[in-house]
């Protein structure tokens, strides 16, 4: 009997659209090819409300607006925990999270499904908080032996507070040029590179119209930046080191990535969903292996699952490869990376349903109650 | 049937039959044939939409007279039962309004058959009969290609390298039938040094009636196999089909003919030095010969002419048929170094061995390719070929008459030393290929697909990086 996966997608994120694209074109359409399981797309609207539609699989109605009014129209969903996870009394036997950023991605999803008792695809609950908060990500990697550039974080309410103390600390910390960064957010989106002290007020409250806290990093010098899709469990499979070509200011940012398409003139370059890119990065000496050896020791140290996508500052006159953020649900899987690596949209989603598979049934073994006498005692 | 009979008084109804007929290149057996298996006439038009000619613009009067008629009726039969209060004239006007889809379907063969006879068949006479004349002054030399798989591409070959030192026409196109092969001649200039012809066999008289049109001076023969046997019957009327073209141009005129097709080379005489393969031809040697999915490169000699070859043409098969153009050329007085551009100019054919990158992979389109040799050669192509995965994607062959199942069970044994998946587009010979993988101890992924369409138009998400994918044969759908 096939089994039936619900796919989240939308929410309520900065990187909505994002969700629907990476949902549409990299999930459901190749799951759908598989003949292998029962789809049931739940679009998760900007202001919170779930949908579930056999139309939600048609790019065209977001594209017209359409979305709106058959989202506007649709009862509100039956969630039931009851024997099994069930939507409108259909039940689920996977989910299959495609949302990026917050009330998604950030962990709070996962542990509505940890609660649910079913097996999702991706990093669990834990790791997916760690990985969508910039600052504890870095923490952690730190407390591995993992390089990462200088940084400062404060809350928004600090900078709102005492916003001169807080430049303060930022310069006497930190050299110039620096990266503000709100710490939650994904896709590049609020994110200013900043070269002197009249640039990084301004930088803090575009960071801070996003997020209630920020993170301004250290630029690193003679940069390469590269990124490295992950995925497994406990036995890690690296797709291609990847080298986006970012523009002349070094952020590789929203635009960048998902509007224009294209970065530098000249270099082997290919397009994915990210733009354009070096793919295999070409990388002096021994540093692709040791970037592989860093992305895949960060995904461990902050305990991801499935599939993540880690991206490295390297230094390529000392050959310091640095981490800088994980990402534990790239924007279209990165399939455009996993093709060239050998693996097909297909193979991708089979491959991650089965992680998704076998660490729930891993977890399923762990003992989750403890017999004492402890009421009685009381 | 019965499930889906309401389908057909849908308003896509009319325009599917007209589809049908057009689709079936307005052959009544394969028209009636689809017509009477189709249940479901809601989903027939998949792989195109019906192209407005002036033909079918007639026959959409013809369909929609059929059916004012036909509704006339019913409103006569109410209105006369009404008037003599009887029921017997409402079942009539039920019983019409039942039959209509069928008096449409094959009532409009009336009105293509009265086209034919007026106006189609005349003024193609008429074209013929000025083509024939137009021949028989031409000064050009003609060359003849006829064969039941690989006249296209033999064709290209020949028109690109004579091409590079003589004045060449050759027939665009699929126009391989006499009207085909007459239009053609009504744009020649005169001042033309080589005709290249290409002549479709259908039956048997065709080569021969082909031959009395366009008059050729010499030939090439492709090969002979199973293509079209539902019409030829027997694989002996093909044989003696395209040997017409022997007869007509006489033992002693030059016809090459390609000796790695199995059925020729019993035929060919060894002392026949017309007979071409990648070894060789008419004294020409072949060495140093390396293919790969970026073209072939090869070296001819003959006494002290040597040719270097590089063609974008990929896979074995394709070598033979190269050096008899070569030989054509050197013999109708180009140099070797004309010889040589010309053969760097030879790209591959669209839809035939047509190889092209997707997302790291290689996909060779052959889909245009629907014949038992053509299967033989892209599965051998497939097997020297590296690949991570080598993936083998095909319906099947269409017209393959008595010998279907025998054909089909050699395809799926020749896969399975081929290929390392195996994607079966779900039709009436799956089985059979199936059963060929089976005998042959395939221990692949055999992967079955319903919707060949979805498959193609999804094939980005089936592929990777290292793969190589073939596509062998795409059934239009009145073959589906």
């Amino acid at each position: 009997m096939k089994k039936t996966v619900a796919v989240f997608f939308g929410g309520r994120s900065t990187e909505h659209d994002i969700s629907i694209i990476t949902a549409l074109s990299s999930i459901i359409k190749p799951l759908e090819l598989t003949k292998e399981y029962n789809i049931v797309p739940i679009y998760i609207t900007k202001t919170g409300k779930w949908v579930s539609d056999a139309n939600l699989t048609d790019i065209k109605i977001y594209r017209s607006g359409k979305i709106n009014d058959l989202a506007a129209k649709s009862k509100p969903l039956s969630v039931s925990f009851d024997g099994g996870f069930a939507i409108n009394k259909k039940r689920i036997d996977i989910a299959f999270p495609a949302m990026h950023g917050p009330y998604g991605e950030d962990g709070s999803l996962m542990g509505l499904l940890r609660m649910a008792g079913i097996p999702f695809v991706g990093s669990d609950m834990d790791a997916s908080v760690i990985a969508m908060d910039k600052v504890l990500a870095k923490q952690v990697a730190q407390a591995n032996n993992i390089p990462t550039s200088a940084f400062y974080a404060f809350s928004k309410l600090q900078f709102t507070d005492s916003p001169s103390a807080t430049i303060k600390a930022i310069t006497s910390k930190l050299k110039y040029p620096i990266f503000v960064k709100p710490a939650h957010l994904g896709s590049s989106i609020g994110i200013t590179k900043v070269k002197n002290n009249d640039e990084l007020s301004n930088a803090i409250e575009v960071a801070a119209y996003y997020d209630n806290k920020i993170i301004v990093e250290e630029a690193v010098e003679n940069l390469i930046e590269v990124t490295v899709p992950i995925i497994g469990n406990d036995i890690l499979t690296p797709a291609l080191v990847e080298r986006p070509l970012s523009k002349d200011d070094g952020v590789f940012d929203f635009d960048t990535k998902y509007i224009n398409g294209g970065g530098k003139k000249g270099g082997a370059k290919t397009t994915g969903a990210q733009g354009y890119s070096e793919l295999p990065a070409k990388l002096p000496g021994d540093l692709y292996k040791k970037s592989l050896a860093v992305a895949e020791a960060t995904y461990r140290a902050i305990g991801a699952g499935g599939i993540a996508r880690v991206d490295l500052l390297i230094d390529s006159k000392s050959s310091t490869v640095y981490f800088n953020e994980i990402n534990p649900l790239p924007g279209s899987l990165y399939n455009h990376n996993w093709r060239a690596s050998g693996i097909s949209s297909i193979e991708l989603v089979r491959k991650l349903i089965a992680f998704a598979e076998q660490r729930f049934a891993q977890q399923q073994k762990q003992e989750t109650t403890f017999d004492s006498n402890f009421l009685q005692q009381f | 049937m019965i499930r889906y009979y309401w389908t057909r008084y849908l308003a896509i109804y009319p325009t599917t039959l007209l589809y049908m007929l057009q689709d079936s290149e307005y052959k009544l057996g394969q028209y009636f044939a689809w017509f009477n298996r189709t249940s479901d006439f809601r989903h027939v038009m998949k792989r195109r939409n019906l192209d407005i000619t002036p033909k079918i613009k007639l026959l959409r009067i013809g369909l929609w007279s059929l059916w004012t008629i036909a509704e006339l009726a019913v409103a006569v039969c109410i209105y006369i039962g009404f008037v003599n209060q009887s029921s017997l004239w409402g079942l009539i006007a039920i019983f019409i309004v039942l039959l209509m889809p069928y008096l449409m379907a094959y009532g409009i063969i009336v009105p293509l058959f009265i086209g034919r006879v007026l106006i189609q068949l005349p003024r193609e006479k008429a074209i013929i009969k000025e083509a024939h004349e137009i021949f028989a002054a031409h000064p050009a030399t003609r060359i003849a290609v006829v064969g039941s798989f690989g006249k296209t591409t033999a064709k290209e070959i020949l028109a690109t390298v004579l091409s590079e030192g003589l004045n060449v026409a050759a027939t665009p196109g699929n126009m391989n039938t006499p009207i085909g092969i007459s239009r053609f001649a009504r744009k020649l200039s005169g001042k033309e040094d080589v005709l290249v012809i290409e002549f479709g066999e259908g039956k048997p008289g065709d080569v021969k009636e082909l031959s009395q049109l366009s008059q050729p001076t010499m030939g090439i023969i492709t090969g002979i196999n199973e293509s079209h046997l539902e019409s030829f019957k027997s694989l002996e009327s093909t044989i003696s089909t395209i040997f017409e073209l022997v007869d007509y141009v006489g033992k002693n005129a030059t016809v090459y003919k390609n000796k790695e097709n199995d059925i020729l080379a019993d035929l060919v005489s060894p002392k026949d030095t017309f007979g071409y393969s990648h070894t060789g031809v008419n004294g020409w040697q072949v060495s140093d010969l390396e293919t790969d999915l970026h073209g072939t490169t090869f070296t001819i000699k003959k006494d002290k002419t040597v040719i270097h070859a590089h063609t974008k043409l990929i896979g074995l098969h394709t070598v033979g048929v190269t050096v008899a153009a070569v030989s054509i050329a050197h013999d109708l007085g180009l140099s070797v170094q004309q010889i040589e551009a010309s053969l760097k100019k030879i790209q591959p054919f669209e839809h035939r061995m047509d190889p092209r990158q997707l997302h790291g992979a290689w996909v060779i389109d052959d889909t245009y390719n629907g014949n038992s040799d053509g299967v033989k050669a892209g599965l051998a192509l497939l097997k020297n070929t590296k690949a991570k995965r080598r993936i083998y994607v095909t319906p099947g062959l269409v017209e393959q008459g008595n010998k279907t199942e025998q054909v089909h069970i050699k395809v799926g044994e020749q896969a399975a030393k081929s290929a390392d998946v195996v994607v079966l587009m779900k039709n009436s010979v799956t089985d059979y290929i199936m059963n060929g993988l089976k005998n042959a101890g395939f221990k692949g992924q055999l992967i079955i697909i319903d919707d060949p369409l979805e498959f193609y138009t999804n094939l980005e998400h089936f592929v990777a990086a290292g793969d190589v994918v073939l596509m062998q044969n795409d059934w239009t759908d009145n073959y589906v």
